[in-house]
């Protein structure tokens, strides 16, 4: 278009466990560089100003909104978008207990809730009602699922502790 | 005169299916979860079309205007731009919406934030830039941003988006009055008269996902992609305003972001995108911001209320009489009289004697239209709230007033036949409700010692609303079964986020005996269906769920016929259940699903099921009743909804769990209504000031309370199994029961939306300086 140029940076990053290195415009979102620059258009944007919470990821294990971070602070992090959660086609227990307690409707909103969800259970492994209400409160949803989110990731904590019960249960074993 | 329910289908009502349902009832996942909570999903802002092309539109900054010139030289001259459209380019071209024509691109302007010209260019920076680059010289003129300024003699006309709707000055023609018996007989019988008057709001749909389109051309074929709740009314739309035949439309939605009635019809936008495309060859995307979402797609229309209810001193309603003046913004009050009737406020309770005069004013401000409800929540609210104010008046209980006053059939206005409702259970709605809300506390709440700022009150509302399909009852799917076994169910609806697609296979499984994951379903796509209605007005589980299932119901006969031929037993031996066709009483002999679609010679059995018209001798309406506590801090104002209670009287679920997921989001949507969304305008350009979803505020989680359900079942053989739609109802009788509960806690109604904390305390001071002194 026109004639500026545009300040360009390489970065190298780590996107949903994998190494990332690409070239970003000065200007780029994190929410444009995961859409547009790596296809993953898991992330959505709704506002462009942080306020709906719908471009909602994980960078360095804290939620974010990737609508306004700049692509050329991403250098050096790790950084989880919904296409993150899932291994190899298992779903993680938090998008299984969204489809079975139907938190889900029109589904735009819910890529940024679970990433929002996931850093909550991340480090809260039994956590209440008051902090799951929190920890979405930032992510809007017009179709109004929050009483089934809550029983989703009530039950979704519960798997995972289970889970994670197990595990050490099988590693004692041994 | 006898009504004997039948489902409505056209031709011979479908073959019964045998034995107990199977599959209908179960709270199966949605067909599209998965996708949803991987990121799979790929919404239309999602899609990324070789060559695409960015498109921008340049508004009106001026609230009345007229267009004296527009040159855009400079900004055809910008790198990048491809092409521009203008009302210079583009004189009588008119877009479609609900089929009600609009100039794409008037002369006249008649809100802050109208189009006056779209740009198509390589990059959307580019198209920015190019819009700034075109000059604009307008005549700015004097507006009337509210109903009051529109209506005064010699006000400043409002230059009306739709196209020859007849009119008086600002006020639409005709007033719309409706009556039954007479009004002011009945005023004078009552023994106490009570009046209220009420202010209802604007909202907003705040769909997270903003309005985003993208149509490609290539010579002879227009492709559209869209977040739209209908492509065969998009196509149609589409079709006539570009002067294509039919046939020549594509329109493609398989996940779209929420629309809530503002997506049903084609957009003015994918009319400019498509245009766009079909002039550069290449595909087009536009794609509003959230502030142009504020500005300029219709929202819904405001209304002030003045209510005056009639009484006996036992509680009978001797009148009731309803005068609604109603904001509908620059235009679009889609098609009908339907839009405008408010008639729920005279079927909600027996009357003999009612007025309904509704006055629809244009002003210089966005359009409007249908929202989740479209005018069920402000008829719903002011009679509801009326109630409780007459029961107050009368010092009766309000909902045994409602109980004395119950409407066992629908009343027709004046110069129509009374007649059965096809099911009503409102009854056991309030009593249910009642019952779990703990009504019996109530008294002893108002008696209780007042200490500390806290007052608890419990209130609750019915509603009635009209829904049960629409002319013109096209709806039409084909059930198809192949010789390898496959099952598609074909339907041209949108899946909205309610969940068309998961129940519409659940009834061809049912029909066919087999597990719903076998049933596949070609939705959302022109390409490959029949007409379908849009996703809203509830009514696609009423309209394509009788096709569905008659069409799956046609493909069984046919499929019997080859086993029977097979087995050498008669077809009405036959029963289809658990993947199985086997012989009635005799079940070893029998054939598994697919080896009975091997038996099928042709490339298919394809079967199609028509919905027929509504019957004239029945009413459809959908009821039920809400119950609220409340907790009111008299010092601040604070207002904490503690616990809503739902009954709706829904015939029989489909899919439990998804009608429960409309019932929370309904509700939550009514309490956004009523509690929290406040539309703040500048009163002299009618600007929205608060344009963004920070400050106009939608419910979180945080602003969720507890909400039980209890629904009442019964039969409703017109509907699909008896199963009643169920995605606006919900939101309906939310507000008036809240408003009533803290009626109950303050002794003082809040007849303005939303309830804030100013309004209350404003409430509390006029209740104490009215018995002061």
């Amino acid at each position: 278009m026109t004639a500026t140029p545009q300040t360009v940076k390489r970065i190298a990053l780590r996107v949903n466990g994998r190494g990332v290195e690409l070239e970003v415009a000065a200007r780029r979102t994190l929410a444009e560089l995961l859409r547009e620059d790596l296809g993953l258009t898991g992330t959505k944007v709704g506002c462009n100003r942080a306020e709906c919470g719908s471009c909602t990821v994980v960078v360095d294990g804290r939620a974010v909104f990737a609508c306004t971070l700049l692509g050329v602070e991403m250098g050096g992090r790790d950084v989880t978008t919904v296409e993150g959660l899932a291994r190899e086609g298992e779903l993680h227990p938090l998008q299984a207990a969204f489809i079975e307690h139907d938190a889900v409707q029109c589904g735009i909103c819910i890529p940024g809730i679970l990433m929002a969800l996931t850093a909550l259970l991340d480090t809260t492994h039994d956590p209440t009602v008051d902090q799951v209400n929190h920890a979405v409160a930032g992510n809007l949803c017009r179709c109004g699922t929050y009483p089934n989110t809550v029983k989703a990731t009530l039950a979704a904590a519960r798997a995972l502790r289970q889970r994670h019960a197990d595990v050490t249960t099988a590693k004692e074993a041994r | 005169m006898s009504v004997v329910p039948r489902l409505l289908v056209e031709g011979e009502e479908p073959p019964r299916r045998d034995g107990p349902l199977r599959v209908i009832g179960r709270s199966v996942d949605r067909r599209d979860a998965r996708e949803k909570v991987t990121g799979e999903a790929r919404y239309s802002s999602d899609m990324k079309l070789a060559g695409m092309l960015h498109a921008s539109i340049l508004r009106s900054p001026h609230t009345h205007a007229r267009i004296r010139r527009i040159d855009v030289t400079r900004a055809a001259a910008l790198p990048g731009v491809h092409a521009i459209l203008t009302k210079d380019t583009t004189e009588g071209w008119h877009t479609y919406w609900y089929m009600i024509a609009q100039p794409a691109f008037p002369e006249a302007i008649a809100y802050a934030g109208q189009e006056v010209a779209v740009v198509a260019a390589e990059t959307l920076d580019a198209a920015r830039a190019a819009c700034q680059l075109i000059d604009v010289d307008y005549d700015v003129l004097p507006a009337a941003v509210t109903p009051a300024e529109a209506m005064k003699p010699g006000a400043p006309l409002v230059p009306v988006l739709d196209v020859e709707r007849p009119r008086e000055g600002n006020v639409q023609q005709p007033v719309y009055v409706r009556t039954r018996g007479d009004v002011e007989r009945g005023l004078a019988e009552a023994d106490v008269v009570s009046e209220s008057r009420f202010s209802l709001p604007t909202q907003y749909h705040v769909d997270i996902q903003t309005r985003c389109c993208i149509a490609e051309w290539d010579g002879e074929r227009l492709i559209v992609h869209e977040a739209s709740q209908g492509v065969w009314n998009v196509k149609r739309e589409l079709a006539k305003s570009l002067g294509l035949r039919e046939d020549q439309v594509r329109v493609v939605v398989q996940y779209m972001g929420g629309g809530f009635g503002s997506k049903a019809g084609a957009q003015r936008v994918v009319h400019y995108t498509a245009r766009l495309a079909m002039m550069t060859g290449r595909p087009v995307r536009l794609e509003l911001t959230r502030p142009e979402e504020f500005v300029s797609h219709p929202r819904r229309y405001s209304a002030d209320v003045t209510m005056r209810l009639g009484a006996r001193r036992d509680g009978t309603l001797t009148a009731i009489d309803a005068d609604v003046v109603l904001d509908i913004g620059s235009g679009s009050l889609y098609a009908g009289r339907y839009a405008i009737t408010l008639h729920q406020i005279s079927e909600l309770y027996r009357c003999p004697n009612v007025r309904i005069r509704v006055t629809a004013v244009y002003t210089h401000t966005s359009p409007t239209g249908p929202q989740r409800g479209v005018l069920d929540p402000i008829a719903t609210f002011c009679t509801e709230a009326a109630m409780d104010d007459l029961a107050a008046r009368l010092r009766v209980d309000p909902l045994a007033l409602r109980v004395r006053n119950y409407a066992e059939h629908f009343q027709a206005f004046e110069g129509g036949k009374d007649l059965p409702y096809s099911s009503k259970h409102l009854d056991r709605c309030m009593r249910a409700v009642a019952e779990r809300i703990g009504w019996e506390r109530r008294d002893r709440m108002r008696d209780a010692s007042a200490s500390g700022p806290r007052r608890r009150g419990i209130g609750m509302a019915a509603y009635c609303i009209e829904r049960g399909g629409y002319a013109p009852f096209s709806a039409k799917a084909d059930v198809v079964l192949r010789p390898d076994g496959t099952i598609t169910l074909e339907a041209g609806v949108v899946e909205i986020g309610a969940g068309q697609i998961t129940i519409l296979p659940m009834i061809v499984a049912e029909e066919l005996g087999v597990e719903p994951a076998r049933v596949a379903i070609h939705h959302g796509d022109t390409d490959g269906t029949h007409y379908a209605p849009s996703s809203h007005a509830s009514r696609v589980t009423s309209e394509m769920g009788p096709a569905a299932l008659q069409a799956a119901a046609l493909a069984r006969a046919r499929l019997f016929a080859l086993v029977a031929r097979e087995l050498e037993v008669s077809p009405h031996d036959l029963v289809a259940a658990d993947g199985v066709i086997h012989v009635r009483g005799a079940e070893m002999r029998a054939m598994s699903f697919e080896r009975a679609c091997a038996l099928i010679t042709d490339d298919e059995i394809r079967a199609t099921g028509s919905r027929a018209p509504n019957p004239d001798d029945v009413v459809f309406r959908l009821f039920g009743a809400h119950a609220v506590e409340v907790e009111v801090d008299v010092d601040t104002g604070e207002l904490r909804v503690l616990r809503i209670v739902a009954s709706h009287d829904i015939g029989r679920p489909i899919n439990p769990k998804l009608v429960e997921s409309q019932q929370y989001g309904g509700a939550i949507m009514g309490l956004g209504y009523g509690l929290y969304e406040e539309a703040e305008r500048d009163g002299r350009t009618g600007v929205l000031l608060n344009a963004d979803v920070h400050q106009y505020r939608v419910p979180t989680s945080l602003e969720t309370p507890a909400i039980e359900v209890d629904n009442i079942e019964g039969e409703d053989p017109y509907y699909p199994y008896s199963a009643k739609p169920v995605g606006e109802a919900p939101l309906v009788g939310v507000m008036p029961a809240v408003r009533n509960a803290v009626r109950h806690a303050l002794g003082v109604g809040i007849d303005a939306l939303p309830l804030t904390s100013a309004r209350i305390l404003d409430a509390i001071r006029a209740r104490d300086g009215r018995h002061a002194g």
